[in-house]
């Protein structure tokens, strides 16, 4: 269950508001931040808080791809295979990624740290590739830069740009 | 074609590189001066007028123009009102709105808080892609700012005119950037676009209330239409036919991919070669999308046209959102067209059928063509299907057409290459093998 | 959506042939009055057009819209020069059903869909036949939905119009769009029965076999069934229904639109309520003194026994259930014989309801369920529409849709699926309630003074609820089309006039072309003209038949035993009876008990005429012949060796035609039984003079009402509740309490686990909570039952349902009341295993 005051800050947020759905994305971002993903307690707790139905938000959820219905790891990265890093061997980048986490598109790693995403554009094509972990954009990448990346998340020293 | 020795930026007057432009920065420059002088001055018509005189155009890629836009919003319209400044930018290539918004959030706000002032708005809804979360961020402190120097709130500067900013988070996908589909988005509702005959957001858009979308570069020029009036604005552009300045974004085989803000209708080969340092070393320009991934390749032949919203149409292409995307000779443009019709099938909202299905076909044959599974007919077939794009609901699948007509209008040789278990003339099925970007010359990036 | 006063009309043309509609009409539409039938499969003329299969494309050649278009989102307009066999047009069709059958999996041999499905229609007539998609197919995990609807989300093809009804139209809140792109997904949050009282539309609805009915599924093609048009006996709504049976069953009903009364949808009570027409125990064999005999001799000995009886003795029970050939013949037989007048309601207070709302009813004021969806502003007194008549929850929803305020005036807690203002008070306030709101509706109206002041006095109201009331009076008195509904079920006897004498006033407050409507519900599918044929009530024909002032009686097609609270009363009163014949197609513990029984037809054997509760007359054909369902005698091994002319189990006849046989041996004399003496039988209904029903029906009420300008109100009085008493009602739900459906066996099955309710406030003062098991002592022994409290339900009831599963017959008599404190709730180890609360279907 949300704790406490989880439950109190999603309620302060639809406080007053006219049209409660309007924050179903927000909500769904704050129970997923506190469930690591949004799994299906979470989701039911949202609807409920929404006055939606599990269906109704189901329907949002599924819908979105920063919404994730399935377990993910603490940092999700987001790998940009728009056509412009396609261009500069995001491909490549991504194998790399992959082979060095040891982990294919869409798993994630045994201890639970990084989760390998295709993502559409991110809208860092100047500095192509590009890759997009937990809020904060990386580029220009190189199969070093990955390793390096990798490492800084790894040891925890890299602030974030906190998913809402 | 070099710049007017007097170009001066005008949305990126403040832009720093390092940092976004602070409030006071923003004030010394000039800032909040337009709302100053219209705020209980100017009438909202006149405002709507002077933005028409202006010929500002919408820059989220359709080039509607945006004082008609807001006189779309009928005078008996009933309250509230709303504005959506999107800040959605999904189109692949884009990121001239993450610069802008980045280089001076207070610019954006202004104009949003005008246009609200023109529609007589009380609500605006700042749509923000999940990418952009650093800027949700940023734009949530300044909106903090704004209001706490009274430019946001009730009783705007003393007047009657109150107007209250926030920020909607995305939760990602390509065709929330549609503005209807946005409009379902900010509901909580599914985010398929809606048509219905007759039917505009400027009269009933969210929860059945005039609603006016635009685009934060479009709402960013509004500030200086109103300071320094409409004919300097038109003048600032290189074509008689253009409007003002434009934020040109520039990626994949050039020297420096970036965000330039030029005079509207800068020639491409100068967008290009003066601005982006030319090609990659070893390149030589094979083609071009003009404004993402939803226009057209354009062909060598192209390479001096202005870049503005009628001077491409004139040659039956797109302006789109000015997001150039350059191939240099090596790259294999079918490969390309294929990433991009991916992302397409991906990002589909599943609404209709020649989008929900007919990508996935035409994803197949593609992929069949680049190897070498493909004969004439498929491409015949692929020819058809393309055109018939065009009758899908809304503009998502036209636009994944115009690619795949590009390639084929202008690269059919390459693509009949490919054919009759030749596959990919580049060699390997994605990419031929040449220098990545990671091999880059030092000094090669700005 | 409101209609321009003057609807301009304009001229198309389409494939060459010129068409006059209204403006605005959908190309698709124009097309298909021309009989040019536009391939579809998003567009349905009751979802309205959304553009999203893109089938329906048409090239316009000249007028206002030019190109390829799809025909379904472009509304007609003067000069439109339209073409469907423009070979663009075709091209693109062809290319959209590729798409779509892309990822079909081409399962047709298999699939129930097949021989209807617009799907292979579609991919025919469009040629396309040769594939080209080489790539992989798409494939989903199905749902199990519930017991009514299969799913097989391989063959969709997204055309959305399941969802859209499912949401918008019916409410549902459950089953929906899920997922995005290709892998777009229709189905709810996690496997489960679908909760929409509609569900079952989905069915119809769905252009291929990704929704089909669960209950026939692979039992037959649609070539195999024995198919005919019908009416839904469920309630007194009068719903089209399609039947479709074969091997002497009904396999299945499906909606069958009439535009004016059900449109294209039905509930599930009606689309499942079938079955009672094949259950084992259904009597199929006449009978004498619990002897099998022959239809002749059972005859013979009934008008036999009959002679003797003094004609004040003879008693006749006809049920509303009936078609109207059997009430004709029913109250045929009564008149030339001489006996009691009929009776065909359970008591006195809903024969009173009953007839006052057939009184209050003329041509002038009665509104249909499509009149609902127009009215602007809706009144519903004393009515649960979504139990007592699940279509007009429907329509309901549809004016509220559309822009319509809608009060509801109850003392249950309605549920509904639209936006809908409740007000609660004790069904003996409704009256008085109803009169505050007439005051400030017709305030200053002179010719209202009669009728203002024959109404009761206002009970004591809180002063926002009194604001209220006036708010919704003056509201409807504004309304452009005001409309009043007003149940019978639970209603005082003077309720429903009242109500009928509001809105004919608010009628009269308009100008020319504005109306007002009244829409009574009635018990039962015949219960407009059973009650238009009035006669006495069940209660006091007890009293007689206990002092013997009856000893003959005569039952047809009413189901007394199992629906009276006084069950062992009437076991008493029947064992004093020297004659008792019973005509019916149900079983009941009073055939046991009948010393001549005669089997009837059901509605799908013997068809016939019903009028609704707007006065329509509506016909239902005969789909087949009765006999012993083939499946049941394959089942017991070979079927029987026998060499006869007749199927095994076809004895039973028309109920009609055993009454007018009856008549003929008793020596009536000459009547002929023709269409003539049926309306004669109903002066109430001068339009049935007109002949049989046409396929949508008529409208057979005369054209202003008799008594309509003064109704007769007598005042009522409350019962006498002592305080911290619960006065017990025994009504309606929309499963399991309706006599017909509640022995279908599929809804048996399947119906929700029946409940009590209790307001809030009552179950504070108790102590109970909701969804506790309850303990509730009844004068017949204790029931127990699972506890609904409500917000919205007015103090002082314990409402029981009339649901065969709950012991409910334990009330042993009427009016009976328990004390709240004596309420209480059992703990975990006392709750007791399924059967210990339930009663079987048949005591």
């Amino acid at each position: 269950m949300p704790d406490d005051d989880l439950r109190r800050t999603i309620l302060n947020m639809l406080q007053g508001v006219e049209h409660p759905r309007e924050k179903a994305v927000d909500v769904m971002y704050l129970l997923q931040r506190q469930y690591g993903y949004l799994c299906d307690e979470a989701l039911v707790v949202g609807a409920e808080l929404l006055g939606m139905t599990p269906l109704e938000l189901e329907e949002l959820a599924t819908f979105y791809d920063f919404i994730y219905r399935r377990p993910v790891g603490k940092y999700v990265i987001h790998v940009c295979d728009g056509v412009v890093c396609w261009m500069h061997h995001e491909d490549d980048i991504f194998r790399h990624l992959c082979a060095r986490l040891g982990v294919r598109p869409g798993e994630t790693t045994a201890d639970g740290l990084f989760t390998v995403l295709p993502t559409v554009c991110i809208g860092d094509c100047d500095k192509a590739p590009a890759m997009l972990v937990n809020g904060r954009f990386y580029g220009p990448l190189t199969p070093g830069r990955v390793d390096e990346i990798l490492e800084t998340l790894r040891s925890g020293d890299e602030e974030r740009v906190l998913c809402p | 074609m070099p710049l007017k020795p007097d170009f001066e930026p005008v949305l990126f007057k403040n832009r720093r590189g390092d940092r976004p432009a602070t409030f006071d920065e923003y004030r010394q420059g000039g800032g909040y001066e337009a709302l100053l002088a219209t705020v209980g001055k100017k009438s909202p018509e006149e405002v709507v007028r002077m933005v028409t005189a202006a010929g500002l155009t919408g820059r989220g890629g359709a080039g509607f123009p945006t004082g008609r836009k807001w006189a779309g919003v009928p005078a008996s319209a009933p309250y509230p009102r709303y504005v959506q400044p999107n800040t959605d930018e999904m189109e692949p290539g884009t990121f001239k709105d993450r610069i802008l918004v980045n280089a001076d959030p207070h610019l954006v706000i202004e104009g949003i808080i005008l246009c609200a002032y023109a529609v007589k708005a009380q609500r605006g809804i700042f749509f923000i892609r999940p990418s952009y979360e650093s800027d949700a961020q940023l734009i949530e402190r300044e909106l903090a700012v704004a209001r706490a120097a009274g430019f946001l709130g009730s009783g705007i500067l003393g007047s009657d005119f109150s107007f209250e900013l926030s920020v909607h988070r995305s939760a990602g996908r390509y065709i929330c950037g549609e503005a209807t589909a946005q409009v379902n988005a900010i509901q909580g509702l599914r985010p398929n676009p809606v048509k219905a005959p007759g039917a505009h957001l400027t009269e009933a858009g969210l929860w059945g209330r005039p609603t006016v979308v635009n685009n934060v570069e479009t709402l960013a020029s509004v500030p200086h239409i109103l300071t320094r009036g409409p004919e300097w604005y038109k003048s600032l552009a290189a074509t008689p036919t253009g409007d003002g300045t434009k934020l040109y974004c520039v990626s994949g085989k050039v020297a420096r991919p970036g965000c330039y803000e030029l005079p509207m209708g800068t020639r491409l080969s100068d967008i290009i070669y003066e601005h982006a340092g030319g090609m990659l070393p070893g390149g030589t320009f094979k083609a071009c999308l003009p404004g993402g991934a939803s226009t057209a390749f354009m062909p060598e032949t192209l390479f001096d046209i202005p870049m503005d919203f009628p001077s491409l149409k004139a040659v039956g292409h797109h302006l789109g959102t000015a997001s150039m995307i350059v191939f240099d000779k090596n790259t294999c443009l079918l490969a390309a067209t294929i990433n991009i019709i991916r992302f397409f099938v991906r990002e589909s909202c599943g609404w209709c059928t020649p989008c929900r299905e007919g990508l996935p076909v035409i994803l197949d044959i593609l992929e069949r063509i680049e190897a070498g599974e493909a004969g004439e007919a498929d491409v015949a077939w692929l020819e058809t299907m393309t055109r018939q794009l065009h009758h899908a609901y809304c503009a998502f699948a036209p636009g994944a057409a115009a690619p795949i007509e590009g390639l084929l209008r202008h690269f059919r040789d390459e693509v009949m290459d490919h054919l009759d278990g030749r596959g990919c003339p580049f060699g390997a099925p994605e990419l031929a093998d040449k220098p990545g970007a990671w091999h880059l010359p030092k000094g090669g990036r700005p | 959506m409101s209609r321009k006063p003057e609807e301009a009309s304009c001229r198309l043309t389409i494939d060459g042939r010129e068409i006059v509609v209204a403006a605005d009409t959908p190309v698709i539409d124009a097309a298909e009055r021309l009989g040019i039938m536009i391939p579809r499969f998003c567009y349905h003329p009751a979802l309205g057009a959304v553009g999203a299969c893109r089938m329906c494309a048409v090239k316009f050649l000249d007028g206002p819209v030019k190109g390829l278009q799809m025909s379904c989102m472009v509304g007609a307009r003067d000069g439109m020069v339209v073409s469907t066999t423009n070979p663009e047009a075709v091209d693109f069709r062809r290319q959209v059903v590729e798409w779509l059958m892309a990822n079909h999996p081409h399962d047709c041999p298999v699939c129930d869909e097949g021989g209807h499905c617009l799907l292979q229609d579609e991919t025919i007539s469009g040629g396309h036949a040769l594939r080209r998609y080489r790539g992989p197919k798409r494939t989903y995990r199905d749902q199990d939905l519930g017991p009514f609807v299969a799913h097989e989300m391989n063959r969709c093809i997204h055309c959305y119009r399941c969802a859209r009804f499912y949401q918008e139209v019916a409410g549902g809140r459950d089953y929906g769009v899920l997922s995005i792109a290709r892998r777009t997904y229709f189905g709810r949050y996690e496997g489960g029965r679908l909760e929409s009282p509609f569900a079952g539309n989905i069915i119809d609805l769905c252009p291929t076999g990704t929704l089909t009915d669960k209950p026939s599924r692979y039992r037959a093609r649609r070539w195999d069934l024995e198919r005919g048009p019908s009416v839904c006996l469920h309630c007194s709504l009068g719903c089209g229904l399609t039947v479709g049976a074969r091997y002497r069953e009904v396999m299945k009903l499906e909606a069958r639109l009439n535009p004016e009364v059900n449109g294209h949808f039905i509930c599930d009570r009606g689309r499942y309520g079938f079955g009672y027409e094949s259950r084992p125990d259904r009597p199929r064999q006449p009978r004498v003194d619990g002897r099998e005999t022959i239809a002749g001799a059972a005859l013979a000995a009934l008008a036999e026994g009959l002679k003797p009886f003094e004609a004040g003795k003879v008693a006749m029970v006809g049920g509303t259930r009936s078609n109207l050939e059997t009430l004709a013949a029913l109250l045929g037989l009564c008149r030339d014989q001489g006996w009691r007048p009929p009776v065909f309601f359970r008591d006195a207070r809903l024969a009173g309801a009953a007839e006052s709302a057939a009184a209050a009813l003329s041509g002038d004021l009665v509104a249909s369920l499509a009149d609902v969806g127009r009215a602007d502003v809706i009144l519903v007194v004393c009515a649960d529409p979504l139990a007592e008549a699940p279509m007009l929850a429907l329509s309901l929803r549809r004016a509220a849709r559309r822009g319509a305020a809608v009060l509801v005036l109850d003392h249950r807690p309605c549920d509904l699926p639209c936006e809908a203002e409740r007000l609660t008070f004790a069904p003996q306030e409704l009256a008085g309630c109803l009169s505050r709101l007439a005051h400030a509706a017709l305030r200053g109206r002179k010719e209202a003074a009669a009728y203002l002041s024959s109404l009761p006095l206002p009970p004591d109201l809180l002063p926002e609820t009194a604001l209220a009331l006036d708010t919704w009076g003056k509201r409807l008195a504004e309304a452009r089309f005001p409309l009043v509904v007003c149940g019978t079920d639970q209603a005082e006897p003077t309720l429903p006039a009242l109500a009928g004498g509001l809105a004919r006033l608010l009628a009269g407050s308009h100008d020319q072309d504005r109306r007002a409507g009244f829409l009574p519900l009635l018990p039962g599918p015949n219960g407009l003209a059973a009650a238009l044929a009035g006669g006495g009530d069940l209660e006091a024909l007890l009293a007689d038949i206990e002092d013997g002032r009856a000893t003959a009686l005569l039952v047809v097609e009413s189901d007394l035993l199992s629906r009276t609270p006084e069950p062992e009363r009437w076991l008493a009163a029947l064992r004093k009876l020297k004659l008792l014949a019973v005509c019916d197609h149900l079983p009941s513990p009073l055939l046991e008990a009948a010393h001549v029984v005669l089997p009837s037809r059901t509605v799908f054997e013997a068809g016939g005429h019903f009028v609704n509760q707007e006065g329509r007359l509506q016909r239902a054909m005969p789909v087949f012949s009765p006999g012993l369902p083939m499946g049941r005698t394959l089942r017991e091994g070979h079927p029987p060796r026998l060499f006869m002319s007749c199927a095994p189990g076809s004895e039973p006849r028309p109920a009609a035609d055993w009454l007018k046989d009856l008549a003929g041996l008793l020596g009536a004399g000459g009547r002929a039984g023709d269409w003539a003496d049926l309306a004669a039988a109903f002066p109430g209904l001068p339009g049935l003079a007109a002949g049989p029903a046409p396929e949508n029906g008529r409208r057979c009420l005369p054209e202003t009402a008799p008594g309509a300008d003064a109704p007769s109100v007598a005042k009522t009085g409350s019962p006498d509740v002592p305080p911290d008493h619960l006065q017990v009602l025994l009504v309606e739900r929309t499963f399991g309490t309706e006599e017909l459906s509640c022995r279908a066996p599929l809804l048996a099955a399947s119906a929700p686990e029946p409940w009590v309710d209790l307001a809030a406030a009552d179950a504070g003062k108790a102590g109970l909570a909701h969804g506790a098991w309850l303990l509730v002592p009844l004068p017949g022994g204790p029931l127990r039952a699972r506890l609904r409290v409500h917000q919205d339900m007015a103090p002082g009831l314990l409402l029981l349902p009339r649901d065969p599963r709950l012991l409910w017959q334990r009330l042993a008599g009427t009016g009976v009341l328990v004390e709240l404190l004596r309420l209480h709730a059992i703990t975990a180890e006392e709750e007791p295993a399924g059967e210990d609360t339930t009663l079987e279907a048949e005591p």
